[in-house]
């Protein structure tokens, strides 16, 4: 059970530009152990969607992967060649996409673009085979058989966003990336679909990494978690001892950022100002300038980034760290 | 569905009406008229110029004249030919029909395929060495001067190497005790393409849900062999057989122009693709299918040419009617007597009933044509098809 | 306040015209066709300018009235009956450059093997024709210029009305809808049915067509046709945008938001297009001139008209200089301007984007 499908060690791309370099992630370090829910967390542009491409190396074309590796269940997935790359893709490591989005071609049938998928990974199967498959997921995300040979564009939001489900299981992958799957779903569809994916996590033991700007569905989907900012992972640990001790001040503000249902109302602190551009090169903690207590040593850039051990698999950046 | 094609084909009708109309108009507006040559012969009585004019009714007042001509244009009598006299414009399209068909058929469907072919390596070779210049080659073949190039063309391999036939569309010393038409030989050729085309379409439709890819790409292969096969024993049986010296003697001659135009032609088509192909490239479903590890040729031609291939169908029969358009010309450079020459003769020497024949006959292909995209636009679409129905 | 928003308002253009020249250098084949596009109208601009300072004397270089009897001295020799012989391939190689044959001299005293002085048409590329002369004795590289501002001329005239007219029309049906809209779609269809070739001679029949006619009628035929189509949907997309509605709650007139809002936002599109109705334009042009239908002086399609009635065009590359200049010029100016509509293509349609 403590065996890491996924390891993942001082990943850094960045994407060429015509105004220059963007590095979009930074010395990016985390693993995710067999069956676990991993969860990604930062506001919009922070990266996360660059390191969860980068997983399957699916990076827009002008994205560079500098350097850094990932070793999904003790295999090296930096360097492969694009033929080695697609049978990791899928097979290992699928994705459940926005299905309210365009995730699905307009003009092929929902069962046929879940076949071909099969097909690609599974090429002895017949084809009665594969439609058992799919009519297996279907009833598992708990959508209709008739689906199979429905158009994207007969579904609604919710149902898509189930087939993307269906379609990411579709080929029993070692490690699951949700990016954002619930974002462009109404609240009430949106706890249908989480409870979805707990459903389906629970049911084969899963290895999930959960990605969001929204730290409330962090904490509820996730047993552990790292906060990203501009780039780089400024804390991660067990999603309980995060939420219960965070020692980053961007973790902290974003926690009080958020509201919560049950309690007494209080007044939210909303973070100012914005991230840091990317393409400007890093000079001490990228946070500092929105921090509420920032040190002398933090602006001058004295003290490097870098995470630090503050608690049992618990890790935090350590400028920060040292200053409060 | 239904309300909405009747509406159509009421604005199809009136459109045909109105372009009918102002045909007539614009051809009775040029000056002179087809019989002008008759008061140049002195030798000819005086009064026979308004004799004729009375006679073909040109003498009546322009809008009787126009009544007379739709009235009997929907009857469908069409007159008589002013040049060509005892022939109707009827015999004289179905005379020269079969010979443009023949020749801008098989150039369309060269020039769509390949021109397909080259847009969607086009897109997908993206910002490669061999981009720039399939890309130069294209641009210049959309835009090269035509008469001239074809001029070009007629000269090398016509003149300077001889391999090829320099203008007409048969020897005539070789037909000279030919036992059939020209135009015979012309209709069994259409045939014989459309059927092995038809055959060759239902295969490729009947092996399409094949699961195996390798499977089917060997089915598809046995039936183009079967083919090949089967078009050798109908050459070489019966009737066929002779006809089959004639029928290659037009081949031979058909080679040239079949071969400019398409050179030619490909390059809008291919360049369209292009766009449409990159458009549709940086559409998240793409990125699904890369994520599903699909190879590239699959998500190349399954999902990326499959959607990119809509507006290309349809602003390639939007373009049809620019195709025999552009017949008139390369009839007139290769001398190929067809639906181009006629147009050109009759309205250079104003033979208005052939004029008026041929525009309504290619007015009414446009309108068919143009119908038949929005049709097939609703078919490949799903998204439409749904729309339509409901 | 106005002077400063003002100069905000400057900078905002600088920026957006800075940016979009960085994207419009990144298509390479797009700098490739402006180079050649500004080459052609510095052809164009560098005729008047070369008489009017008098480098080029008019009864010498006029593209059509100019000549010169050139003086050339030719060996005259006799072409022989049957081919190939040891000097000639084929009859057409007979008078070789710098020959001339005995039978067409007139004149008993001169015999084979003599230099024989006359004047040559056409005449190959001297230094002082730098592209030599065609079969009147005019000066070819003078033409060419001619024809250069011939096709600037009705490709920028002709392209500017005909997308006045759809991008007009496209948008009012666009924003119109119903039966304005059924009308014009109509109307496109009715002209896409006309043969284009065959209607311009039945309008050469009864106008004379000059070369800013022909732009107009190749404009408005250009402008109903297609084209409304294409803006119409473009027009369309933009119509169902908040910012419409957003003006038309303000209570901004159907006129004020068809016209500052619509328009503009379909302005990049119809820009597109005018770059690409350039390139057709020029070749109309050229194929009708080189049927004879245009009353005009000079073009690059009559060159190549008067090429091929002369005989010329089958001679292949013995005479280039009759052919070569004038066809290449329309299929790279052509090509040039499609190249530039291709770059700026990139620069408005983020999709089509590298980066």
């Amino acid at each position: 059970m403590d065996e890491n499908i996924l390891e993942v060690k001082n990943l850094n791309m960045h994407y060429e530009t015509i105004s220059g370099d963007v590095a979009a992630v930074k010395d990016i370090t985390f693993h995710v152990k067999k069956g676990e829910s991993f969860g990604l967390v930062g506001e919009s542009g922070c990266g996360k969607t660059s390191v969860a491409m980068s997983l399957v190396q699916l990076q827009a074309d002008n994205a560079k992967i500098s350097s850094g590796s990932i070793t999904l269940d003790g295999q090296e997935l930096i360097g492969l060649s694009e033929n080695e790359l697609r049978s990791v893709r899928w097979d290992g490591i699928s994705i459940v996409f926005q299905g309210a989005m365009n995730a699905w071609n307009p003009v092929i049938k929902i069962g046929e673009q879940i076949r071909e998928a099969i097909r690609e990974h599974y090429p002895n199967n017949t084809k009665l085979q594969n439609i058992e498959k799919i009519k297996e997921l279907f009833e598992m995300v708990g959508l209709s058989e008739t689906i199979i040979d429905r158009f994207p564009h007969e579904l609604s939001g919710g149902m898509k966003q189930r087939a993307v489900i269906a379609l990411a299981l579709s080929c029993n992958p070692k490690l699951v990336i949700a990016d954002e799957p619930t974002t462009a779903l109404d609240v009430v569809i949106q706890d249908q679909i989480l409870n979805e994916i707990k459903k389906v996590q629970d049911l084969l033991g899963l290895s999930l990494i959960y990605i969001s700007h929204d730290i409330a569905v962090i904490a509820e989907m996730t047993e552990r978690m790292a906060v990203m900012y501009a780039g780089r992972i400024v804390e991660s640990g067990p999603t309980k001892d995060i939420f219960a001790n965070p020692r980053h001040s961007y973790t902290r503000a974003l926690l009080e950022s958020t509201p919560s249902v049950v309690g007494d109302k209080v007044k939210l602190n909303s973070l100012d100002g914005e991230p840091p551009s990317l393409i400007d090169e890093e000079f001490g903690c990228s946070f500092s300038p929105r921090c509420s207590n920032p040190t002398e040593n933090c602006k001058s850039g004295k003290s490097e980034m870098g995470l630090i051990e503050v608690a049992e698999d618990h890790f935090a950046d350590k400028c920060c760290v040292e200053c409060g | 569905m239904a309300k909405y094609l009747i509406n159509r084909a009421l604005q199809m009708f009136l459109v045909f009406f109105i372009f009918l109309t102002s045909s007539y108009l614009l051809f009775n507006a040029m000056p002179g008229n087809a019989f002008q040559s008759l008061l140049l012969n002195p030798n000819l009585p005086p009064d026979a110029y308004e004799k004729t004019l009375a006679l073909y009714g040109l003498d009546k007042p322009l809008f009787e004249r126009l009544q007379l001509y739709i009235i009997n244009f929907f009857k469908g009598d069409f007159g008589y030919s002013y040049i060509y006299f005892p022939k109707s414009p009827v015999e004289l399209i179905a005379e020269r029909l079969p010979r443009t068909l023949m020749l801008f058929s098989i150039v369309n469907i060269f020039a769509f395929y390949t021109g397909f072919l080259v847009g969607k390596i086009l897109a997908w070779r993206r910002g490669s060495k061999s981009e720039t210049w399939i890309t130069i080659t294209s641009v210049f073949s959309y835009t090269v001067f035509y008469p001239w190039f074809a001029l070009l063309m007629l000269y090398f391999f016509g003149l300077k190497l001889g391999w090829l036939p320099i203008g007409k569309f048969l020897y005539p010393e070789k037909w000279y005790d030919a036992p059939f038409d020209s135009d015979v030989i012309f209709v069994n050729m259409i045939w014989f393409t459309v059927i092995i085309t038809l055959v060759q379409f239902i295969a490729y439709v009947l092996t399409r849900n094949i699961e195996s890819i390798s499977i089917r790409r060997n089915l598809r292969f046995t039936s183009f062999v079967l083919i090949l096969i089967g078009s050798y024993f109908y050459w070489g049986t019966g009737e066929a057989l002779v006809r089959r010296p004639y029928a290659a003697d037009i081949a031979y001659h058909m080679i040239l122009p079949v071969f400019t135009v398409t050179l030619l032609a490909f390059a809008g088509t291919a360049l369209l693709t292009r766009t449409t192909m990159m458009e549709v490239l940086k559409e998240d479903y793409i990125l699904t299918a890369r994520a599903k590890g699909l190879s590239q040729k699959r998500i190349r031609d399954r999902h990326a040419a499959r959607t990119a291939l809509l507006p290309v169908v349809t602003s390639f029969i939007f373009t049809i009617v620019t195709i025999i358009d552009g017949s008139v010309l390369t009839e007139q450079i290769f001398s190929w007597p067809g639906m181009g020459q006629l147009i050109l003769q009759a309205v250079l020497r104003e033979d208005i009933p052939v004029a008026m024949a041929t525009f309504s006959f290619l007015g009414i292909f446009a309108l068919v044509a143009h119908f038949l995209a929005d049709i097939s636009y609703a078919y490949l679409d799903p998204r439409i098809r749904i729309k339509s129905q409901g | 306040m106005s002077n400063i928003e003002k100069e905000a308002r400057k900078k905002i253009r600088r920026a957006a015209i800075n940016k979009n020249w960085t994207l419009f250098k990144q298509s390479r084949l797009g700098i490739v066709g402006l180079g050649i596009v500004l080459f052609f109208a510095f052809l164009a601009v560098l005729q008047p300018i070369l008489f009017l300072t008098g480098v080029w004397n008019e009864g010498v270089y006029d593209p059509v009235v100019g000549y010169e009897p050139e003086r050339f001295e030719l060996l005259v020799v006799e072409c022989p009956q049957q081919y190939p012989t040891e000097k000639y391939q084929e009859p057409n190689d007979c008078p070789a450059r710098g020959e001339v044959n005995k039978v067409l001299v007139f004149d008993p005293s001169v015999s084979v093997g003599d230099y024989y002085e006359t004047s040559l048409q056409p005449a190959p590329p001297s230094s002082k024709h730098i592209l030599g002369t065609d079969s009147l004795g005019r000066d070819i590289f003078s033409q060419l210029m001619e024809g250069s501002q011939v096709a600037f001329l009705l490709g920028l005239l002709s392209a500017t009305v005909g997308v006045a007219l759809s991008t007009i029309l496209g948008s009012i049906a666009a924003f119109f809808g119903g039966r304005v809209d059924a009308y014009l779609m109509r109307q496109s269809d009715l002209v896409l049915m006309l043969p284009f070739l065959p209607l311009l001679f039945i309008i050469s029949a009864f106008v004379e067509l000059k070369v800013w006619h022909l732009a107009v009628v190749l404009g408005i035929l250009g402008g109903l046709g297609g084209s409304v189509i294409t803006i119409k949907s473009a027009a369309l997309q933009v119509k169902v945008k908040p910012f419409v509605d957003s003006a038309r709650i303000t209570g901004g007139s159907r006129m004020r938001i068809l016209f500052s809002h619509i328009l503009p936002n379909v302005a990049p599109l119809a820009l597109l297009f005018m770059v690409f109705s350039v390139t057709g334009a020029i070749a109309s042009e050229s194929v009708l001139s080189f049927l004879g239908l245009l009353n005009i002086d000079m073009s690059w399609g009559l060159m190549i008209y008067l090429s091929q009635t002369d005989g010329y065009i089958f001679s292949g590359l013995k005479y280039w200089w009759l052919i070569l200049p004038a066809g290449l010029s329309v299929t790279f100016l052509a090509g040039g301007f499609y190249l530039v509509g291709r770059g700026l293509d990139e620069v408005f349609n983020p999709r089509l984007r590298d980066r």
